[in-house]
This record gives C-alpha cells, sequence and structure tokens, in this order.
C-alpha cells in the first residue's frame, strides 16, 4: 500500500492552513473547507483493509494504517468536520478572527485524522499534540472574558494530558520495546504505564474529575468548534484507550475498577452539574462529559476481565458513532437555531432538536437505544459483580440524559449563543439537517458499514421506552416545582387555578355581552321609533291631525244647528259676540 | 584531494585567518567585511560537508605538532568533532548574515566582526581538538573572544556583566588548566580516546581520579552554567542578539557541553567514569540544573533573561544525556546538542527581531506581535513549541530518546524531570505565543502603528533555522539527520 492516499488525507487540512495565510486565496479555502475530510472518507469508504504503509524517514518513523475500528471512526470524524466546516465557512465569514479560526480549524483537523491514521505511539502524539493544541485557538476564538478563562483551563489540562500521555507512551513503549501500537496493545505495560495512560486519553474524554475543563470549553467555543471538539476531539480519548491500552490482553482489575467507578460517578455527576448551566452549549457539554461516563464503563469492564473485551469492543465503536452523530448534530442545532429569526422556523429547528435530544436519550429503535441495549448485553461477560450496578446505571442513564436534554431545550430558548452578524440560516441549516439525518439513520446503515463487528447492534434489542418518558414527566415535573419554586406557592396556586378562573370569566364575559346585547335591543327599539318620528314629524302631523280631527267632528255636531237657524236675519256681527261669553246685566 | 590531511587545519583557517583581516578593514568597508564575513562561512560550510562525508566513510583526520616534549598540540576530525563543527558552521553562516543586517548602522563593526570570527575561530578549535591541552588553548581563546563581544556597547551595564564573565569564565579555565595539568601528570598524556585513557589508573588510584573527574567537570560546568556556576549566563544577556544568540546555540555554553562529552567519553570512559560512581551525582546535578533554571526562568519579563534562564535548563539535559551512561540517552544528549542549538538561536534571533522592529524587550510588551512581524514569531513558535518537545519538532526527538535512556539506565526519575522540565517549560513559554497570538497590540505604543521594516537579512535567518528545527525533527530518521549522526557516533563511544 502506498503511502500517497495517507499524505493526501492529512496534507489537505495542512495545505488548507496554510494557504489560509496568503489573502488572496482566503475566499477559495474557505469553499474548500468543508471538503477537506474527503481524502480521508474516501481511504476509509473504499479502501481495502488492512491499508499499512510507512515512512522512515519521517520523525522516528512514521507508521500509517487503517484497520476495522479506525475506519468506522475516520468515517463519522470526517463526516462531522465536513459538515463543521461547511458550518464554519457561513458561521466565520464577517469574523474579525476568521482566518485564526480557519487555520487552526484545519491543523485540528488534521491532527484528528491524523491520530485516527497512525500506526505508532510517535505520530500518534505528535497527531494528538497538534489537534489538542490548535484547538485553543477554537476554544479562545471569541476572545471574552468566558472564552479567555475556559482556554486558560483548558490549555492547563491539555498540558497536563500530553505530559502524562508522553511518560506513559514512553514507558509503554520501552516496556514493549516498540513504539508500534499493535505491539504496545500485545505486551504487558507496567500499571504505572497503563495508570499514565489512562491519565492522559482520560483528560481528552472528561472522565470526572478531568472533565473540569471540558464544559466550559465546548460552551466558550463557536459553533462549528463545539461540534468538532465534542463530536469528533472526544473521541480521540476513547480511540487513544481502545488501541493503546492492554484492552483484551492482561486483567488490569485495579485500573478496571477505578474507571468503572469514576464512569458511574461522571454519568450522573455531569447530571447535577449540567442542569444548573444557563449557556446550552455548556449544557450539551455536560451531557458529553454524561455520555462517555457510560463509554468508561465498558473500558473499565473490558480492562477488568479482559475475555470481555471482544463483545465489548464493537459496541463501543457502534455508541461512540452515536454520540458523535447526534451530539454533533445537536451543537450544529444549537447554532442553526440560534441563526433562525421566524418564530415558525426556530419552533421547527427545535422540533429536529427534540428528535436528537430523544435519540441521544436512547429512545427504543434509535442509535442511542439499541446501544445501550447492547452494551448491556456484552457487558454480561463482564465482572458479575459489577454487572447489576451497571445494568441499572445504564437504565437510569436514559433518566439522566432525557432530564439534560430538557434543560439544554428550555436554555436555548431563554439564552441561545449569539449568531454571527448576518447568518446565513439556510447554509447553517443543511449541515446540521445532514448530520441529523446520519444520526437518524445510523441504526439502518450500521449493518453495511460495520460489516463484521455489527453484529451485536443488530441483534440488540430496541431498548425500553420507560426511562426516556420517566424523564420526560420528572423533566416537567422538575419545572413545574422550579417554577412554582420561583414564583413562590400562592402564586403558583392562582396560577394553576388561573385556567378555571378564566373560564368563569369568560363564560360571564359572555352572559354579559348577551345581557348588553338584548339592552341594547330594548334601546334600539325606542330609538328606532324615536327616529322614524323624528323623521316623519310625527308629533307634529299627530298633533295636527288631532287639531283636524277635533275640529272635524266639531264642525260635524255643530253644522246641522248652524243649517237649522240659518234663517236669522242678522248674522254679520253676531259671529265674535257670540263667541265671547256676554256677563249678566 | 592531496590536500585532504590538512583539511581539519584549513576548517580552522577559515576563521582564524579572517579575524586579523577583519580588523585590519576600514570601518567605512562595509562591503568587503561582509563579502569575506559571508565567503569565508560558506567556505567553511562547504569545507566542512566535504570533511564530514569524509569522516562518514571511515577516514580520521590526526595532526599533531610538538610543542613540549609529551605535549601536543593535536587535532583530529573525528564523529563527535564533526557533529559540534558542522553546528557552528552552519549557525556560523546564518548568524553572520543575521549580524550583518542587526549592526548595519552601528559603531565599531571592525572590532565586532574580528571578535566574532575569532570565536567561531575558537569554537571550531575546541571541535577539532584532539587532546585536552589543545581543547584548553581554546577554550580560554574563546574565553577571550567572547568578552569583548558581550560588552561591545559599552554600557556601563555591559561592562559590569562582561565583568563577572571574565571573573566566571577565567576562574573556570584556571580550574580546567589544572586539571589538565593533572591529567598529564595522572596519565601521562591527555589524548581523547574513545573508551577513555583512565581505565587503569582509576583501578589504582581512586580517589585522584574521582578528585579528577570533579575539578574538570567543575571547571567545564562554568561555562556549561551548572547550576552553582550558572550565573553569568543571564547577566551576559546585555550582549547584542546575534552574540547572546551564538552565545546560547553555539559558542561558549555548547563549549562546555561538549567538553564535559570529551572528558567524559574520551578521558575517562563511560564505563570507567560508573565505575567511579561519578555519573549519578553528575546526572542529579543536571537534574537540579534544568528544574531550577526553568523554575527561574517563569518569573523574568525580560524576553532575553527568560531565554537565558531557559538555556541554562536546556543544556543540562546534555549532560543529563552524557550522565545517565546508556547508549539510547547518549543518542538524545547529542542530538540534543545541535536541537538546541537551533531551536535556541531562532528564539534569540527573534527577540533580536522584536526589540529591532517593534522596541519590545519585555514578555508583558509582546501583546498581538504575532500580527506585526508573523515571519519571526512563527518562527519563534516553532521553537518554543520544540522546546516544551512537541513533535515533530527536533525537542521532541531527543527528549524523547532522554526518556528512552533514562528508562534503559533504569533511571525512571528521569521520566518525572522530564516531564517537569516540560510543564515547566510550557508554563513560560505557552503565555508568551498567546500574547503574540491571541491578543491584540496595544493602541497605543511606539510599535504599534504600520509594519515595522527589517530587512531580509534579519528577518530571513530566525526562519531558515525554524525550518531547521522542524526538518531535525520531522526528518530524524533520514540519511545525514543530525540523530543519525549522534548514534554514528554512539556507536563509536561506546564501542559497540
Amino acid at each position: 500500500m502506498s503511502l500517497l492516499p495517507y499524505l493526501a488525507a492529512l496534507g489537505l487540512p495542512v495545505m488548507l492552513a496554510v494557504l489560509l495565510t496568503w489573502p488572496k486565496m482566503r475566499s477559495l479555502v474557505w469553499r474548500i473547507m468543508p471538503f477537506a475530510p474527503l481524502p480521508a472518507l474516501a481511504l476509509a469508504l473504499l479502501g481495502d483493509l488492512p491499508m499499512n504503509a510507512q515512512a522512515e524517514w519521517l520523525i522516528l518513523g512514521l507508521h500509517f494504517g487503517l484497520d476495522e475500528v479506525s475506519r468506522l471512526f475516520v468515517i463519522f470524524t470526517g463526516l462531522l468536520w465536513c459538515a463543521a466546516g461547511a458550518s464554519a465557512r457561513h458561521w466565520m465569514r464577517h469574523d474579525p478572527h476568521a482566518t485564526s479560526f480557519g487555520v487552526l480549524f484545519a491543523m485540528a483537523q488534521a491532527g484528528n485524522l491524523g491520530l485516527l491514521l497512525a500506526q505508532d505511539a510517535l505520530s500518534f502524539y505528535a497527531f494528538f499534540a497538534l489537534m489538542s493544541f490548535a484547538s485553543y485557538g477554537l476554544v479562545l476564538h471569541s476572545r471574552d472574558t468566558e472564552a479567555q478563562g475556559a482556554a486558560r483551563l483548558y490549555i492547563g489540562f491539555v498540558v497536563l494530558g500530553e505530559l502524562a500521555l508522553f511518560a506513559g507512551l514512553a514507558l509503554a513503549a520501552s516496556q514493549a520495546g516498540s513504539f508500534l501500537l499493535a505491539d504496545l496493545r500485545s505486551a504487558v505495560p507496567s500499571d504505572m504505564a497503563v495508570a499514565l495512560l489512562i491519565l492522559g486519553f482520560g483528560v481528552k474524554l472528561g472522565i470526572m474529575p478531568l472533565h473540569l475543563w471540558l464544559p466550559p470549553a465546548h460552551g466558550a467555543a463557536p459553533v462549528p468548534a463545539s461540534a468538532v471538539l465534542s463530536g469528533a476531539m472526544i473521541k480521540a480519548g476513547l480511540f487513544g484507550m481502545m488501541t493503546i491500552l492492554p484492552l483484551g490482553g492482561v486483567a488490569y482489575s485495579d485500573h478496571g475498577t477505578v474507571l468503572m467507578a469514576a464512569g458511574m460517578v461522571t454519568i450522573f455527576a455531569a447530571l447535577l452539574l449540567g442542569v444548573q448551566q444557563v449557556n446550552p452549549k455548556a449544557v450539551l457539554g455536560y451531557s458529553s462529559v454524561s455520555q462517555m461516563g457510560i463509554l468508561v464503563l465498558g473500558l473499565g469492564a473490558g480492562l477488568m476481565v479482559p475475555e470481555a473485551w471482544a463483545a465489548i469492543l464493537p459496541v463501543l465503536i457502534f455508541l461512540a458513532a452515536h454520540h458523535a452523530l447526534a451530539k454533533g448534530a445537536l451543537f450544529l442545532g444549537t447554532g442553526a437555531f440560534a441563526a433562525q429569526t421566524g418564530l415558525a422556523s426556530k419552533l421547527g429547528v427545535t422540533l429536529a432538536l427534540l428528535v436528537l435530544a430523544f435519540i441521544l436519550a436512547g429512545l427504543p429503535a434509535s442509535s442511542g437505544g439499541l446501544g445501550k441495549e447492547a452494551l448491556k448485553t456484552a457487558l454480561e461477560a463482564g465482572s458479575p459483580v459489577w454487572l447489576p450496578w451497571l445494568s441499572v446505571a445504564l437504565t437510569l442513564s436514559g433518566v439522566a440524559t432525557t432530564l439534560l436534554m430538557a434543560r439544554y431545550i428550555a436554555m436555548i430558548w431563554h439564552n441561545p449563543p449569539k449568531a454571527p452578524a448576518n447568518p446565513a440560516a439556510e447554509a447553517v441549516l443543511l449541515p446540521f439537517l445532514l448530520v441529523s439525518a446520519a444520526s437518524v439513520a445510523l441504526p439502518a446503515v450500521w449493518g453495511t458499514l460495520a460489516q463484521t463487528v455489527a453484529a451485536p447492534i443488530r441483534l440488540a434489542p430496541s431498548g425500553a421506552l420507560w426511562p426516556v418518558l420517566c424523564g420526560v414527566v420528572l423533566a416537567a415535573g422538575v419545572a413545574v416545582f422550579a417554577h412554582a419554586q420561583r414564583i413562590g406557592a400562592g402564586v403558583f396556586l392562582s396560577q394553576l387555578t388561573a385556567p378555571f378562573r378564566a373560564f368563569g370569566a369568560r363564560a360571564d364575559a359572555i352572559v354579559a355581552a348577551k345581557r348588553r346585547a338584548a339592552r341594547r335591543l330594548g334601546h334600539a327599539v325606542p330609538k328606532a321609533l324615536g327616529d322614524t318620528a323624528t323623521r316623519w314629524r310625527l308629533g307634529q302631523s299627530a298633533i295636527a291631525c288631532l287639531i283636524a280631527l277635533t275640529l272635524a267632528v266639531e264642525l260635524g255636531t255643530t253644522q246641522p244647528a248652524e243649517t237649522a237657524i240659518s234663517p236669522v236675519p242678522q248674522t254679520d256681527p253676531i259671529l265674535l259676540q257670540d263667541l265671547i261669553p256676554t256677563p249678566d246685566f | 584531494m592531496m590536500d585532504a590531511p590538512l583539511l581539519p587545519l584549513f576548517i580552522l583557517l577559515t576563521s582564524l585567518l579572517a579575524a586579523p583581516i577583519l580588523f585590519a578593514l576600514p570601518e567605512r568597508a562595509a562591503k568587503l567585511r561582509t563579502a569575506i564575513n559571508l565567503g569565508m562561512a560558506a567556505l567553511k560550510v562547504a569545507l566542512v560537508g566535504w570533511l564530514s562525508l569524509k569522516v562518514s566513510q571511515g577516514v580520521i583526520y590526526d595532526l599533531r605538532f610538538e610543542m613540549l616534549p609529551g605535549l601536543e598540540f593535536k587535532l583530529q576530525a573525528d564523529p563527535l568533532a564533526i557533529l559540534f563543527i558542522a553546528l557552528s558552521a552552519v549557525l556560523w553562516l546564518i548568524t553572520t548574515i543575521y549580524s550583518v543586517g542587526y549592526l548595519e548602522h552601528g559603531p565599531h563593526r571592525a572590532r565586532f566582526f574580528g571578535f566574532f570570527s575569532l570565536c567561531v575561530a575558537a569554537t571550531v578549535g575546541i571541535a577539532l581538538s584532539g587532546n585536552l591541552f589543545t581543547f584548553l588553548l581554546f577554550y580560554e581563546l574563546l574565553t577571550l573572544a567572547t568578552y569583548p563581544l558581550v560588552i561591545h556597547r559599552g554600557t556601563a551595564e555591559a561592562l559590569r556583566a562582561g565583568r563577572i564573565y571574565l571573573i566566571y569564565t577565567l576562574a573556570g579555565g584556571l580550574v580546567l588548566l589544572l586539571g589538565t595539568l593533572g591529567l598529564w601528570v595522572l596519565a601521562g598524556t591527555t589524548d581523547f580516546a574513545p573508551g577513555g585513557i583512565l581505565a587503569d589508573m582509576a583501578a589504582e588510584n581512586r580517589l585522584a581520579a574521582q578528585l579528577l573527574f570533579v575539578v574538570l567537570i567543575g571547571a567545564l560546568g562554568v561555562k556549561a552554567a551548572l547550576v552553582p556556576f550558572h550565573r553569568w549566563l543571564p547577566i551576559a544577556m546585555v550582549a547584542p542578539a546575534p552574540v547572546s544568540a551564538l552565545l546560547h546555540a553555539v559558542a561558549v555554553v555548547k563549549a562546555g557541553a561538549f567538553g564535559i562529552m570529551r572528558v567524559v567519553y574520551e578521558v575517562f570512559g563511560i564505563e570507567t567514569a560508573q565505575a567511579l560512581g561519578m555519573t549519578a551525582p553528575l546526572a542529579a546535578l543536571a537534574g537540579i540544573t534544568i528544574i531550577y533554571g526553568s523554575i527561574r526562568a517563569i518569573t523574568q519579563d525580560d524576553i532575553k533573561k527568560r531565554l537565558a534562564y531557559s538555556t541554562v535548563s536546556q543544556v543540562s539535559y546534555i549532560t543529563l544525556g552524557v550522565a545517565l551512561a546508556s547508549p539510547i540517552a547518549a543518542v538524545g544528549a547529542l542530538a540534543h546538542l545541535i536541537h538546541q542549538g537551533l531551536m535556541k538561536i531562532t528564539m534569540f534571533m527573534a527577540a533580536g527581531n522584536l526589540a529591532e522592529g517593534l522596541g519590545v524587550k519585555r514578555v508583558s510588551q509582546m501583546d498581538g506581535v504575532g500580527r506585526a512581524m508573523p515571519g519571526t514569531m512563527l518562527a519563534f513558535t516553532l521553537a518554543a513549541l520544540g522546546m516544551i518537545g512537541l513533535p515533530p519538532l527536533a525537542g521532541f526527538v531527543s527528549k524523547w530518546y532522554l526518556a528512552q535512556g533514562g528508562l534503559d539506565a533504569g533511571q525512571t526519575w528521569v521520566i518525572a524531570l522530564l516531564l517537569g522540565s516540560s510543564l515547566l517549560n510550557a508554563i513560560y513559554f505557552l503565555p508568551m505565543l498567546h500574547r503574540a497570538w491571541f491578543r491584540d497590540a496595544a493602541p497605543e505604543g511606539e510599535g504599534a502603528p504600520g509594519r515595522p521594516r527589517i530587512g531580509w537579512m534579519l528577518a530571513a535567518p530566525p526562519v531558515t533555522t525554524a525550518v531547521l528545527v522542524l526538518v531535525a525533527g520531522g526528518f530524524a530518521n533520514a540519511p545525514f539527520s543530525p540523530l543519525e549522526w549522534t548514534r554514528f557516533i554512539v556507536a563509536i563511544e561506546y564501542q559497540e
């Protein structure tokens, strides 16, 4: 196998980083950025395994290769970097520090892909360091107080992790007499070496208490960066443990016990800390910590009982892919949400985020539910003492994740992250929907994608709904309770009865309206009459009529008598004197 | 070619003969001076390239002139000499270009370049010395040639620094003279030979051999800046940037480290030194120096001072690797002689550029300098990350070998020491990088508006050496890399 595909896969991001420093090329480079992981993806999707290649003259001799494990890691990592690159292009369009971001983004990408392709300890370490140190700039990107604090914490933990990793790799390589990863994995390193390696990778994975840097960093980084930080780069710690620790060889039961205990604590403590966060991306960061706790349970079980590792490994790969896609999509979706302006589009994105949240929490038949059930099955081969506890922990983790997701959904509405001044909403939406679709489709395509390691997932039961439902109910309950706490019980009660009172008030209003109508009607008749009367001058007419009538009656009764006395000789002066009563003399 | 046996002498003469010519040239003849400087430096690089090709083919050069009965002036070109001489030849060329740019309008250039040449001649002599006596001659010449460079600016501070420098190094030289005499008396010769010349004598007179070891290493430890004798190095920072660069990367400090190598490997022999029980204390002393230097570096605000304390720390990696008495650690030590030289000269030239271009001399003024001088700061960044020990930079390779060597020798504490040193390196270098790249420059200040004007003679050298840092680490396994060459040397010294 020639070295060329590997050089292309790693060279393209590095070349983009270099070209970005040339102002004339910038717009072109940003256009290519989403496609930078394509050579690596092509290598993973089209290459025939195993593909080993080496460059003896580079550093102390570089060895590249792809096996069934790293192939799958490259696929989901590459996909996520594609989406994040597309998102970053629009996210950074008017950002003053866009170039610095782009350079470090591409370098971190080269490191992340490189460590998946590395087959010897030194190149692995080199790429791991490149990824970790380049990401410093991604965390610091906004340069505000929050980002500065997060970046300082981040770099401290990175240096700590790198030192532990250096020491662990140096010890392991010295004991194995080789620095090929395959030799390290099959050797029996000392307890110290294994502990240092766990420490070094544990920092990246965010195992408590090494998680401190993670939520602030993921919260402070811009959306595209936090998507890859949480989706792809976190998995580098898992990948390192899976490929370097002597899993499946000799039992390291102390290390396994510590890891499992740490994993258990991590799953639930992350919940307690996460629900207090105000920044939705920090909530997602804690959710990542919690999810990594689940993966750590598998690692711990594998260290404790080597025979169980063969069953655990395929499940861990699936869970890693599941978390990468779901969490990557959630982060990208947070950005997509923030970029929407209309209420309808905001509601639409929220709906999509809800689906992802349920997948992450382990909705039956989704990748989350399947993965968790498969892990339970795989752990049955592990330590019988731990098994019931692990089973309970895995089930309850569904409740925990649902609660965290509820908090997250609430917080994106309350406190959405800052979106760029001039967001191209559709352009931000597309990568989000792409990764979401991948996340939804994961259980369906895993069989063809993973082939030889897909069996545990295919056979896994779809999982139970009740933890998620329980989480939803609890979340609703907690929301109500918190609301009551915040506004006081009396107010809350009055708010509870408000609908009834409102109903009563509405009914009253209807009755009143009817009455008013009737009254209006009542008023209306006389007024109409009055109006007509006015229009027709009824009063005057009536009086006129009355007078006329009276006159007519008068005339009718007096006419015959007049005619009877008509032969009266003197008529002319008499009329007026007749009318005036004459006094009696 | 027929004159091949005299090749080492020619290499020595390229800079030794240049010195009087440069002194004699009038101050105005800047172009001629530059031509002579660069011509000689380039000629030397070519000759050293030829010499190393010959030596890699197994040719051994050995030139002797008897000065007193039994006391010879001896030049030899073995692989170890080639390692040091190649470093000094390449970096001399680069530093000469830098100095020409740096001192373009400065006073006393004839004096400066004369002593500069003399200083490099002394370094070449130290590298090529075939016995401790010859070594001593050039070692003293180096002291005397660098003094005028340290006080070049002539300020009161410079004079004071020069005085302290002279006191330390002359005292060291005097002790070295005593040690050389002692060696001559005890062994009857001062020749360097793989495997050492003291094996028999050390078995007979253990105490005298131990005392000799302490005297010789103590004397050399002054220039190598081992901890109780390190004080002169940060004070000598008043020298102009190219002098500091050369002092730290090639000449004085490295002469001490190189001397320690010669004494441990070729006077005592590593097995004898181990049998005398002297390597463990030396390793401990180196360890203390590594940590102490780094701790002191953290609190320095002056960039050059911080770099100077960093040198105190980093040069002791070489001593540590020698003292661990493991061939793997020795590879790390020898490689670090080159790697540290490349990294530190980069940083000093970059610091010089910051001072020249922006007037930035303190760490606290470094905000936003990355945007103002991207090339220089990129070079600085590569060198600093290399010092911390990140792959694929040169510092990682030597550190990896030191770690593996420590484990090979069964000294697990070396890992902890290296971790501590890396952590401290990160603590004092990363904030500088943070300021340079991730902070915006203060709105007012002398350097803020516009791009600084520095010529290519200042801009190119640090970039070149930074590329070398990348290449030396990235292609460490390629033929003719420093690492490959050191593996060749170690095979000889450990007589495998």
